[in-house]
């Protein structure tokens, strides 16, 4: 007869089919854990010491949230007291300091795409190879940060700085990458396009980029975070808005109630775009 | 008379042929660098002519040069010596002159079964730019049905129409890619080992379709395999290659000869006592221990075409 309890062994045994119940059930299990360990530890360090900001209580986080998103940053005009819902979120510190870090990512996830069409042409056009190949394999070596400083005598402490960090960052490693999934495309595709009457355009655009669009769709969702970091590393050093910024201006007031927040919405929000680049990864590429 | 590249430069259509030649290969020799300082070769002074209609099936033992020479038609590949003539014009890069269905990868994965039919045509018939105009759209309604009736001869269903490579069976995806390369109605058709991976009653039925088309349209056919009987069913020429011996400037052709022809379907002929004579007798000269001995080489030298032409029984 079966049974619907697992032992031990289940968890050991390769060929295990758990129900989708179970399944769906063990995927929260370390998300409430996490949340009860972290309440445990507050809820003991507050009886030792009720004002204790290291481990906020559920209520000063939930004050903390309600600050990001309902009050402007220190360092912006109050709103007037009969401000609607909308223009509070609309004006607060967690919507100024998002909408400045998209900004800067937007802009230079944009500038990442002329970099993966290099490394598709590197791939597929021999003269583009023999140019490009080499100086990518070694600028891809060159730690982004060391060239921090540079980046700010270059382009200024304002946005293009941080910008060019990221990119310098993630481009060449998503130029290599996409260089090396084109050169997995078969020869024989190839060679089977030109016989079908394909320019260099349609071969390369039409063939190759089209079979390895899902893999470079796939590689930029796992280059999010290091982009992500980048921008960070270049927020936190110098800047006036932004999430890393605001993180590190409340560390300097051990601000957790608003950093907790700030890094779990920091988390949402990319997840949120690994979760769209996924959904418009399975739509334009249905056949992947 | 032999064609070479310098003559059809010179005057390209000052003397037709008869039969029009579709591939002719002059002197042609193909070796590679080994380590530091030796080379293989694998084509050895190769001269081949091949009349436009015929289905000629290249048969010979792993690493003998089957594929290179396919290779070296299709333009994929040049030679370290000699030249190569396709439909006319010097082989110096992949084009349409070829059309070429692979042992595998034949297929895009990113297409449907239709979608990857009409690719070609798409190409032939538009630029880049073109695609978007209106009369484009309407063009591949038609090429649709075109491509439909292609896949249909081809023993698809019509319900299959809008499915991806990977939702294929090996055999439909061969099949696909055929029509591929049949819907461009190019003058020379390149396989190399198409059937090799398939299951023996599938790899029979495509035989039999390979086989019926070629009878029906007569495209030159260049088939590619190591399977002595499918290439003595198939084709209506049969060359075999052997390995190079290093040091000696000997073609490594081994066998080129015609072969008997009949309408009876390929599962009644393979059963005949003349194809089973004609197997063991290409088994035994092209496959023996060593293909170059002196008892062998009168009957290498003989037995080219022009024996089977005169009608000579085994």
């Amino acid at each position: 007869m079966a049974t619907a309890t697992i032992g031990i062994r289940h968890f050991a045994d390769i060929q295990a089919r758990p129900r989708r119940l179970w399944t769906q059930s063990l995927s929260w299990v370390l998300f409430l854990l996490g949340i009860m360990l972290y309440t445990q530890f507050s809820v003991t360090r507050h009886k030792e010491n009720p004002e204790d900001r290291v481990i906020p209580s559920g209520a000063q986080l939930l004050q903390g949230v309600k600050a990001s998103v309902l009050e402007p940053a220190e360092e912006d005009d109050a709103l007037d007291p009969g401000a609607t819902v909308y223009q509070r979120v609309t004006h607060s510190m967690i919507w100024k300091d998002t909408a400045s870090s998209s900004r800067r990512f937007f802009i230079s996830l944009a500038l990442l795409i002329p970099l993966i069409l290099l490394g598709l042409h590197a791939a597929v056009f021999p003269y583009a190879e023999a140019i490009f190949l080499r100086f990518f394999l070694f600028f891809d070596k060159i730690v982004a940060l060391s060239l921090l400083p540079i980046l700010f005598i270059a382009f200024g402490i304002d946005d293009w700085a941080k910008i060019m960090l990221m990119v310098i960052g993630v481009g060449p490693t998503l130029m290599l990458d996409t260089y090396n999934m084109a050169k997995s495309v078969p020869r024989e595709q190839v060679v089977k396009a030109f016989t079908l009457k394909s320019t260099n355009a349609d071969v390369a655009y039409r063939v190759v980029l089209k079979q390895i669009l899902p893999q470079v769709i796939n590689s930029v969702r796992l280059n999010l975070k290091p982009l992500a970091l980048f921008l960070f590393a270049g927020e936190m050093i110098v800047s006036s808005d932004g999430l890393a910024y605001r993180i590190a201006i409340m560390r300097r007031h051990m601000g957790m109630d608003i950093i907790i927040p700030y890094v779990l919405w920091i988390a949402v929000l990319l997840f949120g775009m690994d979760a769209l680049l996924r959904f418009v990864n399975r739509r334009l590429n249905p056949w992947y | 008379m032999v064609l070479t590249a310098r003559a059809l430069k010179e005057e390209p259509m000052a003397d037709p042929l008869p039969t029009p030649t579709e591939i002719v290969l002059c002197d042609v020799s193909v070796s590679y660098p080994v380590g530091d300082s030796g080379h293989k070769t694998v084509l050895s002074h190769l001269n081949l002519e091949i009349q436009a209609g015929e289905f000629v099936a290249v048969l010979g033992e792993t690493g003998c040069g089957k594929s290179t020479l396919l290779r070296l038609v299709l333009g994929q590949e040049f030679p370290t010596h000699g030249t190569i003539i396709v439909d006319g014009k010097l082989v110096t890069r992949i084009d349409a002159r070829c059309g070429y269905v692979p042992q595998k990868y034949s297929l895009f994965p990113d297409r449907t079964m239709i979608q990857n039919v009409m690719y070609g045509p798409e190409n032939a018939r538009s630029s880049w730019f073109g695609r978007f105009l209106p009369s484009f759209r309407k063009f591949k309604r038609q090429l649709r049905s075109e491509a439909e009736n292609q896949l249909l001869r081809m023993g698809l269903r019509a319900a299959d129409m809008n499915k991806y490579p990977h939702q294929l069976s090996g055999g439909m995806q061969q099949r696909v890619a055929i029509a591929q390369a049949l819907i461009m109605r190019p003058p020379v058709l390149l396989m190399d080992e198409a059937f090799s991976a398939l299951d023996p009653s599938t790899r029979a039925s495509l035989q039999q379709q390979l086989r019926d088309i070629w009878q029906e349209t007569s495209p030159t056919v260049l088939f590619v395999t190591h399977n002595t009987s499918e290439a003595l069913l198939l084709g209506n020429r049969l060359i075999v290659l052997g390995p190079h011996r290093e040091g000696t400037s000997e073609s490594n052709l081994l066998l080129d000869m015609q072969l008997p022809q009949s309408q009876d379907p390929i599962s009644e002929r393979k059963q005949s006592r003349e194809f089973q004579q004609l197997r063991e007798y290409v088994k035994r000269h092209a496959y023996g221990s060593n293909p170059y001995s002196d008892e062998l080489q009168g009957v290498r030298e003989i037995y080219i075409r022009e024996e089977w032409r005169k009608g000579d029984s085994l």
